[in-house]
């Protein structure tokens, strides 16, 4: 399914604002929101979701409006997660199935044919509170994609989740990706997001500071990154020749080396003007390209 | 559509299997039941004829304890012949030296006796001589007796007074003494109450009851009936009626109360007519909370869980609503129809009469499962709303018993209600929607209330509750998604009036 959103725009007083966010996502891609909390992916997927409604803009679904046909082809995994703890998990799925317009017979096949792909048949007549944590977040996840939906979009899948679990909606989401259907995440894990994401939407207070492919922002922020941790003052740091830009956090500098010059000069120089404990050259990460968008934004 | 029936059906069926249902279901007509036998046996105790021991204080000599005592011997306790009332005759329980007073008051009587008589006869010896032809002997025996006349009364105004004072003297020992022992009698609960005669105040009709059980004021009427008898028939016998005609005409008289019930007439019985409508409510209460308590916690922990999201993705804020108002309120019928069916076991057991149900009649019935439905949908509406704004359980639950107390609170108006069932103000404050269900209810077995008071109360409660659910369905709809904070009520004005 592929989804288009045209700058979407939400304004609540003394809440959190989303502005102008544009993107599109295909078949068989992974649209990643990242950002902090409060950076307003959960708004988006609500928007997204019909569940709030945007000031301005709008969202079309294979150039369609939201209509419940299609609302019936969306997966979503909230933020916080819960289920009903009282009742048995195979009615639980079975609810949610039909809810999503399966009829009773197709909703107790797809209920069983996902719990037995997820090595949980055994536990089907069990209710929600006599399962061990990481089966009850199990329980979640199904409940997400018991109707097999053709758009899943999942808001923190990998937050609270137990390690079992999160390579579970890994495969997951490489499964949906290869069946072509579409997916969209938000997550403020943004190395995780990293290796599953096609595209990337960088959200900082509710504006995008950074959209494209993974490889489009890779190729944009192909400098090399120098970390230096030192016991001296790293300030005068910012004066090497090369350094593009540089960053000072907690005592560790993040110095953007231009592309153009060799990096080999630029450690030279460090290691002549401090004493370093720790000394690094990296790829720039998601997170320090984020970084980085973030402080290039508040400079502009 | 499809959305709705499948809420619906999923409130009802999980609701029904919870332990909490099953408790509100059964647990109160049980403790009903319990409640019920104990005050019945209580009441077939109290109701085991006992006499009842009455103390009679009598402050002269007239001997009304005893005239009063073979009166009350007519009045038997039913089926076992024996007095109703044992009047017990209290006397003084005299020391020493109160015995010593009263002999030398007697000692005084009778030196004013011994007097008197001195006095009279030399009154008789002085008409005696006065009678003899005069000469000096005459003259002389007049001249001695006066003297001797004169003396003496004067000795015997003496004693009179001195006689008066002892007596009075004495007379009011012996009264307080008297008291005494009647009031350790009662202290003693050996009588429940005394009856203190004095013949002048009775004869005006005044007599005083003394007792410390203040039940006994309220059971001194069948003890009035007998007196004001006892006084009547004593006035009659001084007129010089006789007693059988005094019997004829003290007959008592018997009123036969009948309630008229449309074409139907019956017996008045206190149960059907007072107690009965206040079960009905109590349990009317249970229906419409028991639900509307599942829906209101429910909403709070799918908010909470975030459950009502992913619902939210699925279904719109109508289909959601609707669906749990209406799955919930099937439970609170069948809840309605599960104490049906036990208060027709308990007839078919034949441990209740149908004689006390008869208020049960299909047109009641009927306006009593209206009254549930227009309660519950309006409760139900109005804890939609609170339940989707508020995401504090605690908080929330403070809303929830304001919200029960006050459509509770008729019940604290019952006596008045069904009193005066067509009072103005009962019927004023019937047509306020969080009262509404409950005053009806209680008016209709008793009141028969006009029927342009159903018309009103019920087009009150379907405007009210209409507004209730479009209020919360617009709540639900802009507040559901709020997490870990309340909006205030200038915010939820907003909200009211915002976008979704």
């Amino acid at each position: 399914m592929k989804v288009v959103a045209e700058k979407l725009s939400r304004k609540v007083p003394d809440r959190l604002t989303v502005e102008n966010i544009s993107f599109e996502v295909t078949p068989g891609k992974v649209l990643g929101l990242l950002g902090p909390d409060g950076a307003g992916k959960t708004t988006i997927l609500r928007m997204i979701l019909d569940l709030v409604k945007p000031d301005e803009g709008s969202v079309r679904f294979d150039d369609q409006k939201l209509k419940p046909e299609i609302r019936n082809q969306i997966g979503y995994l909230p933020e916080a997660r819960g289920v009903y703890p009282h009742h048995r998990v195979i009615d639980i799925l079975i609810y949610f199935a039909r809810l999503k317009r399966l009829s009773r017979k197709k909703a107790q096949v797809e209920a069983v044919r996902h719990l037995d792909r997820f090595d949980m048949i055994d536990f089907m007549e069990h209710t929600v509170q006599e399962l061990p944590p990481e089966m009850q977040q199990k329980v979640q996840i199904l409940v997400t994609i018991v109707h097999d939906p053709k758009l899943l979009i999942l808001d923190e899948p990998f937050l609270g989740m137990a390690n079992l679990n999160q390579d579970l909606i890994k495969k997951l989401i490489l499964r949906y990706k290869e069946e072509q259907r579409t997916v969209i995440l938000a997550t403020q894990q943004m190395n995780l997001a990293e290796s599953l994401c096609d595209q990337i939407l960088l959200l900082h207070q509710g504006r995008a500071i950074l959209q494209g492919s993974v490889g489009q922002i890779r190729k944009k922020y192909r400098e090399n990154l120098v970390l230096v941790e030192g016991e001296d003052n790293l300030t005068d740091l910012k004066k090497i020749s090369g350094v593009r830009k540089f960053l000072l956090q907690n005592q560790v500098a993040r110095l953007y080396v231009d592309p153009n010059q060799p990096v080999q000069k630029v450690l030279d120089q460090i290691i002549k003007q401090v004493r370093i404990t720790r000394l690094e050259v990296n790829r720039p990460s998601l997170e320090d390209i984020y970084l980085e968008a973030v402080n290039n934004q508040g400079e502009a | 559509m499809r959305n709705l029936w499948i809420i619906t059906g999923w409130e009802f069926w999980r609701h029904l299997k919870s332990r909490s249902f099953i408790l509100a279901t059964f647990v109160p007509p049980l403790l009903f039941t319990v409640v019920a036998f104990i005050l019945f046996f209580f009441y077939r105790e109290s109701r085991t004829p006992q006499p009842r021991v009455i103390g009679c204080v009598e402050l002269d000599t007239t001997r009304y304890c005893e005239a009063l005592q073979e009166k009350l011997n007519n009045f038997t306790l039913p089926g076992t012949g024996s007095p109703a009332v044992i009047l017990m005759d209290i006397q003084a329980d005299t020391t020493e030296p109160l015995r010593n007073l009263f002999q030398e008051v007697a000692r005084l009587k009778h030196e004013l006796d011994s007097l008197n008589d001195a006095y009279n006869r030399i009154k008789e010896r002085r008409r005696y001589i006065f009678q003899r032809p005069n000469s000096p002997t005459k003259e002389r025996l007049l001249r001695q007796t006066y003297e001797q006349l004169h003396m003496t009364r004067e000795q015997r105004d003496l004693a009179e007074i001195e006689f008066n004072r002892k007596k009075a003297y004495v007379d009011s020992l012996w009264q307080a003494q008297i008291l005494r022992t009647a009031d350790s009698l009662l202290f003693n609960q050996i009588v429940e109450g005394y009856l203190i005669l004095r013949g002048e105040e009775l004869l005006n009709g005044e007599v005083e009851f003394h007792s410390i059980y203040p039940n006994q004021f309220l059971q001194i009427e069948p003890l009035k009936t007998v007196l004001q008898e006892f006084l009547v028939e004593m006035r009659l016998r001084q007129e010089g009626i006789t007693i059988s005609q005094i019997h004829e005409w003290l007959k008592p008289v018997v009123i036969n109360e009948i309630l008229v019930e449309g074409a139907k007439k019956r017996e008045f019985s206190f149960l059907q007519s007072y107690l009965a409508p206040i079960i009905v409510v109590v349990f009317l209460f249970i229906s419409i909370f028991t639900p509307a308590g599942f829906l209101f916690y429910s909403l709070l922990s799918e908010k909470g869980n975030r459950v009502l999201e992913v619902l939210m993705t699925s279904a719109n804020s109508f289909q959601i609503i609707a669906g749990k108002i209406l799955g919930l309120g099937f439970l609170g019928l069948v809840q309605i129809l599960i104490w049906l069916l036990l208060t027709e076991g308990l007839i078919l057991a034949e441990l209740l009469s149908v004689e006390n149900l008869t208020f049960f009649t299909l047109r009641n019935l009927g306006v009593f499962v209206l009254y549930f439905v227009l309660g519950y949908f309006f409760f139900a509406a109005i804890y939609v709303g609170i339940g989707t704004v508020y995401s504090d359980e605690d908080e929330a639950h403070h809303v929830h018993l304001v919200l029960r107390m006050l459509s509770i609170s008729p019940i604290l108006f019952s006596v008045p209600i069904l009193m005066f069932p067509n009072a103005v103000f009962v019927r004023i404050l019937s047509f306020i929607p969080f009262l509404t269900p409950t005053f009806m209810i209680l008016r209709t077995p008793l009141g028969h209330p006009p029927e342009i008071d159903y018309v009103i109360s019920i087009a009150v409660m379907l405007v009210s509750t209409i507004v209730a659910l479009l209020v919360s369905i617009r709540l639900f709809r802009t507040s559901s998604l709020f997490y870990h904070h309340r909006p205030g009520w200038t915010e939820v004005w907003k909200l009211l009036w915002g976008k979704g």
